[in-house]
C-alpha cells in the first residue's frame, strides 16, 4: 500500500506547483510591458481592483490582463491538444496542427483577410470554420480503415496540409505588401489584438479540459497499443471521437483567435513527459497549467525584449522551446 | 437615516456625472473625418501621436510639432521626430504604449492603419481621426482640416497656397509640351514593382504629362522584363535605392536592352525616393521634378 501512496499524491503536487507557476507568471505579466509604466503606478491600478479609468489602470485592466489570460487559454490548449493527439496517434510528431488544423485555419484567415472582413468575427469565423474542415476531410478520409488508423490519420493531416501550404503560399504572392505584414503575423501567432471581448473563450475551454480530463485513464489504456486497451475494455471508436473531436474543436477556437502560434503542442507535452513519465492522470493538468504559463511567459518576453515594436509571439515559443527541448533530450539520454 | 444617505449617494453622483459632462461638452466638438465619420476631437488638442509616418510629417509642417507626444516607425522627417517616443509601426501598432503616452487625440490613415487597431484604440476611449491623403488635392485637404483640428489655420494656408502654385506651373509646361511620353515608374528592383492605377504615383505621373504604363494594373503590381519590352517606356523613372541597390546597379540593369526608347535616348532616371515615398505636401517637389524629366524641353 505504501508504494501507491506518492503515485496517487503527485497529479495534486504537480498541479499545486504549476497552478503557482501560472499565478506568478501571470502576476509579471501584469508588471511588465513595452510602455515602461512605472511598477508603482501599476500596482496602485492592481489595488485599484478593476478601475480602468487611469491610463495604468487601462494598461493592467484592459491591455494587459486580457492579453496574459488570452495567452494562458491559447497555450494551456495547445499543450494538451499536443498531448491527446501524442497519445491517440502513439506518434511523438503530432500535433494539432499536423492534422490540418492549422493549414486550414489559415487558409480561412487569409482568405477573410483579403474579402477586407474585420478581424473580429470575420477573419476569426472564416478560420475557424475553414479549420473545422479541413479536420472533418481528415477524419473522413482516414474513416473505415480498422486496421493503422492512426497511420491513415495522420497522412491525410499532412497531405491536406501540405495542400494548404500553397495555397497559403499562393495567396500571399497574390497580395500586397501591407496585407502581407498583417498575414505574416497571423501565421505567426499574434496576441497583440487580445480584448476583454475574447474572454467568452474560457466557458467552451474549461468544458473541453473538463471532457480530457475524464479520459486521463482511457488516454492511458491508449499507451499500451490499440488492440490491448480495445482488449482491457476500452470502447476504442467511442474514445478516439471524443478525443480528436474535443481537441480539434479547442484548437480550432484558439487558433481563430490568435493565429498559428507554433511549437507549443510539440514541446510543451514532451517536456512533461520526460519531467513526470506518461501518467496522463498528471500529465493533462501539468499540460494544461504549464502550456499556459510557458505561453504566457513567452507573450511577455515578445512584447518587452525588442525596442522596435513587438515580435510574434510564435517566434519566441520556438527559440527557447527547441533548445530547451534538446537540452532535456540530451540529458534523458545520458 | 439610510434613505438619506441613500439620497445624498445619488446626489453627488448627479452632480459628478454632470460636471463631467459639462467639462466633456465645453472641450470638444465633432468633426468629420476623412473616413466620413463623425469623430468628438478635443477643442484644442494637446497631446497627439500620428500614428502614420505621413501625419507625422504634416503636423510638424503646419507647426504643430509640440503637439505630438509619440510618432511610429520610420517616422524620421523632419529630424525632430525621430526624437518622439515610438509607438509600434502604423501596421502593427502598441496600444499599451499609446494609452500610457496619454494622447487626447490619435491622427489615423484611412488607408494605412489596420481598421481592427484604430477600434481598438477608440474602445480605450481616444478619439481617433482618420485622414485619407493618397493624391496631391487630398494631400490639400487633409492639410486644411489638420490645420483646423490643430489650430494651424494660417500654416495650413500658406502650405495650401504654396502646393497650388507648384501644381499650376506643372500644369501649364504639360500644356505647352502637349505630348504624353510612356512612362515607367519603378518602386522596386527584384522583383520589379511599379505603381499601378489609384495610387498616388500614378496620380503623380498623369499630373506631370505623362503615361502610366502600369496603369492598366491596380496597387503595386510586379513586372517581367519580358512585359516591360512589351511596353517600351520612353521615360524610366526610378526610386532611388529600390531593393537596395546602388544608383548604378539600378541603372545597368536597364542599359541591358539598348533598344528599348528610354535606355536608347538615355531617358532612364533615378530620383529622390523620400520625394515620392509619402503623400505629404513635399509631393509637390516630387511632382515638380518630375515634370521637369518628362518634359525638360517645355521649361526652357
Amino acid at each position: 500500500m505504501t508504494g501507491t501512496r506518492p503515485m496517487r499524491q503527485r497529479p495534486a503536487v504537480v498541479t499545486l506547483l504549476l497552478a503557482f507557476l501560472l499565478t506568478g507568471v501571470l502576476l509579471a505579466s501584469l508588471l511588465t510591458g513595452s510602455s515602461g509604466v512605472n511598477v508603482a503606478d501599476i500596482l496602485d491600478a492592481l489595488l485599484a481592483w478593476g478601475d480602468s479609468s487611469t491610463p495604468a489602470g487601462a494598461i493592467v485592466w484592459r491591455i494587459r490582463l486580457p492579453r496574459a489570460l488570452l495567452a494562458a487559454a491559447v497555450g494551456a490548449t495547445l499543450s494538451l491538444g499536443g498531448l491527446v493527439f501524442q497519445a491517440r496517434l502513439r506518434n511523438a510528431l503530432a500535433e494539432p496542427y499536423i492534422l490540418g488544423i492549422s493549414g486550414g485555419a489559415a487558409v480561412g484567415a487569409i482568405l477573410a483577410m483579403f474579402a477586407g472582413l474585420a478581424m473580429f468575427p470575420g477573419v476569426a469565423l472564416a478560420s475557424f470554420l475553414s479549420s473545422l474542415l479541413v479536420m472533418a476531410l481528415v477524419l473522413l478520409l482516414s474513416r473505415g480503415r480498422a486496421t493503422g488508423r492512426s497511420e491513415s490519420l495522420l497522412l491525410a493531416g499532412v497531405m491536406l496540409n501540405a495542400f494548404c501550404s500553397a495555397c497559403i503560399m499562393f495567396l500571399l504572392s497574390l497580395s500586397q505588401s501591407t496585407q502581407v505584414h498583417h498575414i505574416l503575423f497571423w501565421l505567426m501567432g499574434d496576441l497583440s489584438l487580445a480584448e476583454p471581448g475574447q474572454l467568452w473563450l474560457f466557458p467552451p475551454l474549461f468544458f473541453c479540459f473538463f471532457l480530457i480530463l475524464i479520459h486521463a485513464r482511457p488516454m492511458n489504456l491508449l499507451l499500451t497499443g490499440e488492440e490491448s486497451a480495445a482488449a482491457l475494455g476500452l470502447h476504442l471508436r467511442r474514445v478516439t471521437w471524443v478525443l480528436l473531436g474535443v481537441t480539434s474543436l479547442m484548437v480550432s477556437l484558439v487558433v481563430s483567435q490568435a493565429g498559428l502560434v507554433g511549437f507549443v503542442g510539440l514541446v510543451v507535452p514532451h517536456f512533461f513527459r520526460l519531467c513526470c513519465g506518461p501518467d496522463h492522470r498528471v500529465l493533462v493538468p501539468a499540460c494544461i497549467l504549464g502550456g499556459g504559463s510557458y505561453l504566457v511567459l513567452c507573450d511577455l518576453l515578445a512584447r518587452s525584449l525588442p525596442a522596435g515594436g513587438e515580435m510574434p509571439v510564435g517566434v519566441i515559443t520556438a527559440m527557447i522551446g527547441a533548445p530547451l527541448f534538446i537540452i532535456m533530450l540530451w540529458r534523458s539520454r545520458s | 437615516m439610510i434613505r438619506n444617505q441613500h439620497f445624498a449617494r445619488v446626489v453627488t453622483l448627479c452632480c459628478c456625472l454632470l460636471s463631467v459632462a459639462v467639462t466633456a461638452w465645453a472641450g470638444t466638438r465633432q468633426l468629420q473625418d476623412q473616413a466620413g465619420r463623425s469623430v468628438t476631437v478635443p477643442e484644442h488638442p494637446r497631446r497627439v501621436i500620428a500614428l502614420i509616418p505621413s501625419l507625422t510629417e504634416i503636423v510638424f509642417a503646419l507647426g504643430r510639432g509640440d503637439l505630438l507626444v509619440g510618432a511610429t516607425q520610420f517616422a524620421k522627417e523632419p529630424p525632430a521626430a525621430a526624437e518622439l517616443p515610438r509607438v509600434g509601426s502604423y501596421l502593427h501598432l502598441d496600444i499599451e504604449r499609446i494609452v500610457a503616452l496619454r494622447p487626447d487625440l490619435c491622427l489615423a490613415s484611412r488607408d494605412g492603419n489596420p481598421e481592427h487597431m484604430i477600434r481598438r484604440i477608440e474602445q480605450l476611449g481616444i478619439p481617433v481621426f482618420a485622414l485619407d491623403p493618397r493624391t496631391l488635392p487630398e494631400i490639400s485637404d487633409s492639410v486644411t482640416l489638420l490645420g483646423e483640428l490643430l489650430d494651424a489655420q494660417p500654416q495650413a494656408t500658406v502650405i495650401n497656397r504654396d502646393m497650388a502654385a507648384k501644381m499650376a506651373a506643372v500644369a501649364s509646361r504639360v500644356q505647352a509640351a502637349g505630348k504624353r511620353p510612356g512612362v515607367f515608374f519603378q518602386i522596386d528592383a527584384s522583383p520589379l514593382v511599379s505603381a499601378g492605377r489609384g495610387t498616388f504615383i500614378d496620380g503623380l505621373i498623369t499630373g506631370a504629362g505623362g503615361r502610366n504604363l502600369a496603369g492598366e494594373r491596380t496597387s503595386y503590381p510586379r513586372f517581367s522584363w519580358e512585359e516591360i519590352l512589351a511596353l517600351q517606356p520612353e521615360v524610366v523613372i526610378i526610386a532611388s535605392m529600390a531593393g537596395g541597390y546602388s544608383e548604378e546597379e539600378l541603372k545597368a540593369q536597364w542599359a541591358r536592352w539598348p533598344d528599348l526608347p528610354a535606355v536608347k535616348n538615355g531617358r532612364v532616371h533615378v530620383v529622390d525616393a523620400s520625394l515620392f515615398d509619402r503623400p505629404v505636401p513635399r509631393l509637390a517637389d516630387g511632382l515638380v521634378a518630375l515634370a521637369e524629366l518628362l518634359h525638360p524641353e517645355a521649361g526652357q
